[in-house]
């Protein structure tokens, strides 16, 4: 097989599994309901806890968003490999000299989109409710999906490095914690410098930084930490 | 399947924790051949099958596919089917839906002949049922279905036959001397006899024992 067809192959591979992540991420939907659940649950429980104070609740509202959502997404990391692990799919896939960084990033995109990206909406939506003004909103919605989609493939590391571990979750937050702190940083710094009326493009110009280069190496992550984790 | 293919072991060696499970293995396979790994539980047959398959490396030597590594060859991920213990099904998909992704994974689409392996496995009325609702015994004969699939050259079955009745078994055994005599080659472990005679007449064995380091040198100082 030559150098074309072999990338053509890759590329239908990668549309290949695109569509199967999506059909079963349909199909198990408590993976996208609980994610935005539990999103709902904590920014909801801080306005009980903070009392009647819109003011105070219209300042602290971005960051909560985007505390609330670097958890939910470290929740929802557990299960990315672990089935497909369980039931030996991933076996098959390691099998020859299949792209396994090209299939990991089409895992990942899929799980971006029905988390990550409905995630970044339903924050918009509860700061909008919060009496947020439209245009801190808009820089709140593009860091959040700058940031989500590093979020997911680095976490995707720890996910594909702890795959054989029966309780991962803990584990895996102690791998990607340290990693998820400077997008934090950077995201809900956009929010407050726009709310505080500092210019905010270089948080989201680093932001973007960030999930380039996360678009770029954590594939390569991914699939160097599956093939050495099992075995 | 008119092409020749050639599988080669050479020097294998595989190492658990402190234990050599085996070492200075070599064998090579051709179209037509069966090779049967035996040996005790514990013994490696499963290690062997899955350094042979790419997804552990040997901790010594190399495992050839016509003559080029199994990890650079670009062939030979979709000239390959390993069927496991754990059968890579998916519950959430159809019998059907599972076998057509490991269609289109090898790079084709045919709709028909996913039908006619069903068929042919004598499990087409669960089609369209959810693999999650299959008996186990149906859901082996699904994991056996995904080597029907026509571009395959080189079967690699773990236990094949567990969990499988008898005329399944025959069926299966029929469809794996079809496959010989198209020219496949198969490496298998299974505990129970072969029953069909045509198919014992071609095997060969590898004896994991005997290239077992600790149970050679055993042998010598009590000889």
């Amino acid at each position: 097989m030559n150098n074309t067809a072999t990338q053509i192959g890759n590329f239908s591979s990668f549309s290949l599994f695109v569509s199967r992540e999506s059909a079963l991420l349909w199909s198990n939907q408590e993976n996208i309901v609980q994610p935005l659940f539990f999103f709902l649950i904590t920014v909801s429980l801080f306005p009980f806890s903070l009392g009647n104070d819109p003011e105070l609740l219209k300042t602290i509202m971005p960051s909560v968003s985007w505390v609330a959502i670097v958890l939910a997404i470290m929740m929802s990391l557990s299960s990315l490999f672990r089935g497909d692990y369980e039931d030996g799919s991933l076996e098959q896939w390691l099998i020859g000299n299949r792209s396994l960084s090209l299939i990991s990033l089409a895992k990942v995109l899929v799980y971006w989109l029905f988390n990550g990206v409905f995630l970044s909406i339903l924050a918009c939506i509860v700061c909008l409710a919060s009496n947020i003004d439209l245009e801190h909103i808009k820089v709140l919605f593009i860091s959040l999906l700058l940031g989500t989609i590093s979020l997911q493939l680095i976490g995707g590391i720890g996910a594909a490095l702890t795959v054989t571990i029966e309780r991962s979750g803990l584990l895996i937050a102690i791998v990607v914690l340290p990693l998820f702190i400077p997008i934090l940083i950077f995201g809900a710094g956009a929010v407050v410098r726009s709310v505080s009326g500092e210019s905010v493009t270089g948080a989201l110009y680093t932001l973007a930084t960030l999930s380039v280069l996360a678009i770029t190496f954590a594939p390569f992550g991914m699939s160097f930490a599956l093939r050495n984790t099992i075995e | 399947m008119s092409t020749s293919n050639q599988l080669s072991l050479e020097n294998i060696c595989c190492i658990r924790g402190n234990n050599t499970l085996f070492t200075s293995l070599n064998s090579i396979a051709i179209n037509g051949d069966i090779l049967r790994i035996r040996g005790e539980n514990g013994s490696g047959k499963t290690s062997l099958l899955r350094i042979i398959a790419g997804i552990t490396s040997p901790d010594d030597g190399q495992v050839l596919w016509n003559g080029e590594r199994i990890n650079k060859s670009d062939s030979f991920a979709s000239d390959i089917a390993y069927l496991a213990h754990r059968d890579g099904i998916k519950n959430e998909f159809t019998a059907l839906e599972n076998l057509r992704f490991y269609q289109q994974l090898y790079h084709q689409n045919n709709p028909q002949e996913l039908l006619d392996i069903l068929t042919a496995l004598d499990i087409s009325h669960t089609a369209y049922i959810p693999a999650r609702q299959l008996s186990f015994g149906q859901r082996r004969r699904l994991g056996f279905a995904r080597l029907l699939l026509a571009s395959t050259k080189l079967w690699l079955l773990d236990e094949p036959f567990t969990g499988i009745d008898v005329e399944g078994r025959s069926l299966l055994e029929q469809h794996c001397l079809n496959f010989l005599n198209k020219g496949g080659i198969i490496v298998l472990t299974h505990h129970a006899e072969i029953e069909n005679s045509a198919l014992i007449a071609r095997e060969k064995s590898i004896d994991l024992t005997t290239f077992n380091p600790i149970y050679t040198h055993a042998e010598t100082e009590t000889a």
